[in-house]
């Protein structure tokens, strides 16, 4: 009974997306759904679904440099932290509202993409991933020493009435947060959609993910390129950060700094499909309800991490397409089969 | 005390440390030359071989020297299983093949950290030892604690039988075939899964060996693996990545540098210096400081 209904079921997604509106579509009900989806939830799933929004977007951020450019970051999560530690400056030191906040600090990390990006992106490979996690490394211990970001006593955001900078918005509640989040995320979406799948931008990056050297001598700057897809990645970032840091109201660098950040994000992009719209969003959301849901019934926030290994293993052996890959049939039992077959192989070590 | 008998005492001791990276840093350049991925894993698998010197030493005897050979011996075993994964990731027509094991072996530090952080809990534990609790004079220059004298003695010893494997025998040969051109390498005959297999067992043997001393220097702890896989990262980059004898330089400076920021300049600087001097060391001398190293 199986291989038939799923047949079925991915024809019909093919036959879905096969459609030139289709994309457009989708994203249509999806933005109706998600607007009225809170009136349908309590106080609590509108949470869940607040922090699957914001790492679908993160995810998808990520998947801009390391799926669509093939530059694997391992220190996307700086910018998270950056981005989160700019806005609470600017709102405790500067006394400014949350909007100013997050506006400033996107264009902080948009300077600091720029001038971290022309160096670091000279690297490829192995070499670009140790920099930017040492880099990221070095952006934590750094929020540790210095003061302004309150050391290793983190900081407290203000709250209240009139600290968000939005006209019509009272003391910023769920629901604020949950508008705020979708509008990021579709935003992400739709950017990273009419940048990477639906201009000639798209392909010149894909040609510098595929072949960098090859594309080079087909005219195309990679390295500016390069450099506008970590600038626009790294900013998202910033900005998800700044505004889940007004959400938490406290940071310390421990949290918003911390390596499993870029993990997640990573793990995401990954499972969901690398260098795809899809893959982030459902990896987003898988992985966000295994979080969430393995502290919440198995009362283990460690179990988590072992799991998210496994699972980061898992996908690179058998799916490296991720779960868009399967679903578009590119991932078959044949597949999975003639894998386990090539990895028997390599166990022929007497 | 005296400042330059403080001075003497933190270089020895930075001295014996570097014996002990060195031989963690070796494993993990040979790993690089060889699978031509870097092992995000290669602190966890210090975190388990301090963490097996913590368990197992209560039940030989309270001796956590007993468990040095113990920990070799099971965690070749473990490295040999664990290579083909690797090997057969990074190999195969899947898109962005080294860029996938790099992941693999991220999604592999993970799940090691977070399965002993699950199993035995966040607290650190000490490696126990009886044999080794006393000091050593060294000639007018201080005391030093006999754990550090014996985990530096062992150091260069491992270091001297891994590089006369390397170097005089036919399977160090081959794997240094591999590690120069796999391709060519099998086309002479080479069993590149078997090499493979073994240049992989030997690093994570080492690197736990490595592991149980530094967990009866210090303690073994579910979050300490992080700080040694930035240790190995700094050891290769300062050598240049796949320069072997470079590693031994480089890991005798991360030694000092490690004992001299610690007692001039205090401990949270240490790793800001220590991140921040990988990534400028990336930008600006890919090929490492000796300049033998291959750049990307």
């Amino acid at each position: 009974m199986g291989t038939e209904n799923d047949l079925t079921v991915r024809d019909r997604f093919q036959a879905l997306l096969g459609r030139d509106d289709a994309h457009l579509w989708l994203f249509g009900i999806g933005a109706v759904v998600l607007a009225v989806l809170p009136f349908a939830l309590s106080t609590f799933w509108t949470r869940i679904a607040l922090g699957a929004l914001m790492w679908i977007g993160l995810a998808q951020s990520w998947n801009m440099i390391g799926g669509y450019a093939g530059y694997l970051d391992f220190g996307h999560g700086a910018y998270f932290g950056v981005g989160a530690f700019v806005t609470g400056i600017v709102m405790v030191e500067l006394e400014l509202p949350f909007v100013a906040g997050l506006l400033i600090a996107g264009v902080f990390c948009a300077v600091l993409a720029y001038v971290v990006g022309v160096p670091t992106l000279r690297l490829s490979g192995a070499y670009f991933a140790i920099a930017t996690w040492a880099f990221a490394e070095a952006i934590k211990e750094l929020a540790l020493i210095l003061e302004i970001t309150g050391g290793t006593y983190g900081m407290t955001f203000p709250t209240g009435p009139g600290t968000s900078g939005i006209p019509l918005v009272g003391w910023p509640d769920e629901m604020f947060f949950y508008y705020l989040m979708m509008v990021l995320t579709l935003g992400t979406i739709a950017l990273a959609y009419f940048l990477f799948e639906h201009s000639e931008f798209g392909f010149r990056v894909k040609a510098i993910r595929d072949h960098e050297d090859a594309a080079q001598s087909l005219g195309i700057d990679a390295t500016k390129i390069k450099r506008r897809v970590y600038v626009i990645s790294c900013v998202i970032a910033a900005l998800f950060g700044g505004a889940n840091a007004y959400y938490i109201t406290f940071i310390h660098p421990n949290d918003v700094l911390a390596p499993i950040i870029t993990d997640q994000m990573i793990i995401m992009a990954l499972l969901g499909g690398l260098g795809t719209i899809g893959g982030p969003i459902i990896g987003g959301v898988l992985i966000f309800l295994l979080n969430r849901l393995s502290s919440l019934f198995l009362g283990n926030t460690t179990i988590y991490l072992p799991l998210i290994g496994l699972l980061i293993m898992v996908t690179v052996l058998f799916a490296p397409s991720g779960v868009i890959g399967i679903l578009r049939g590119e991932v078959g039992r044949e597949d999975v089969k003639q894998n386990l077959r090539e990895l028997a192989e390599k166990f022929d070590i007497l | 005390m005296v400042s330059t008998e403080l001075l003497s005492q933190s270089i020895i001791n930075g001295l014996l440390l570097g014996g002990i990276y060195v031989t963690v840093g070796v494993g993990f350049a040979l790993v690089f030359g060889v699978l031509e991925i870097i092992d995000f894993a290669v602190g966890e698998y210090v975190m388990l071989g301090a963490f097996t010197g913590a368990i197992v030493a209560p039940m030989v005897g309270g001796e956590g020297l007993l468990v040095v050979p113990l920990a070799f011996v099971a965690f070749f075993l473990v490295g040999v299983v664990i290579q083909p994964f690797i090997h057969h990731v990074t190999t195969g027509d899947r898109p962005m093949p080294l860029l996938m094991g790099l992941v693999f072996t991220f999604g592999l530090a993970t799940f090691m950290r977070g399965s002993i952080l699950t199993i035995f809990g966040p607290n650190t534990r000490n490696v126990p030892t009886n044999a080794l609790s006393g000091g050593i004079e060294i000639g007018g220059l201080g005391t030093f604690p006999e754990v550090r004298v014996v985990t530096a003695v062992v150091g260069v010893l491992s270091l001297v039988a891994f590089m006369y494997y390397l170097y005089r025998t036919t399977g160090g040969t081959a794997i240094r075939a591999i590690a120069e051109d796999r391709d060519i390498a099998r086309l002479m005959g080479v069993n590149i899964n078997r090499y493979q297999s073994i240049a992989y067992g030997v690093y994570a043997g080492l690197t736990a060996t490595g592991g149980v001393f530094i967990g009866l220097i210090y303690s073994a702890g579910p979050g300490m693996g992080l700080q040694y896989t930035a240790f190995a990262f700094f050891m290769i980059v300062l050598a240049g990545l796949g320069y072997l004898p470079g590693i031994i330089i480089s890991g005798i400076v991360l030694g000092l540098a490690q004992s001299l920021t610690a007692v001039y300049l205090g401990g949270e600087l240490v790793f800001f210096v220590l991140f921040g001097m990988i990534y400028v060391l990336l930008l600006v001398r890919p090929e490492g400081l000796l300049g033998k190293g291959e750049v990307a």
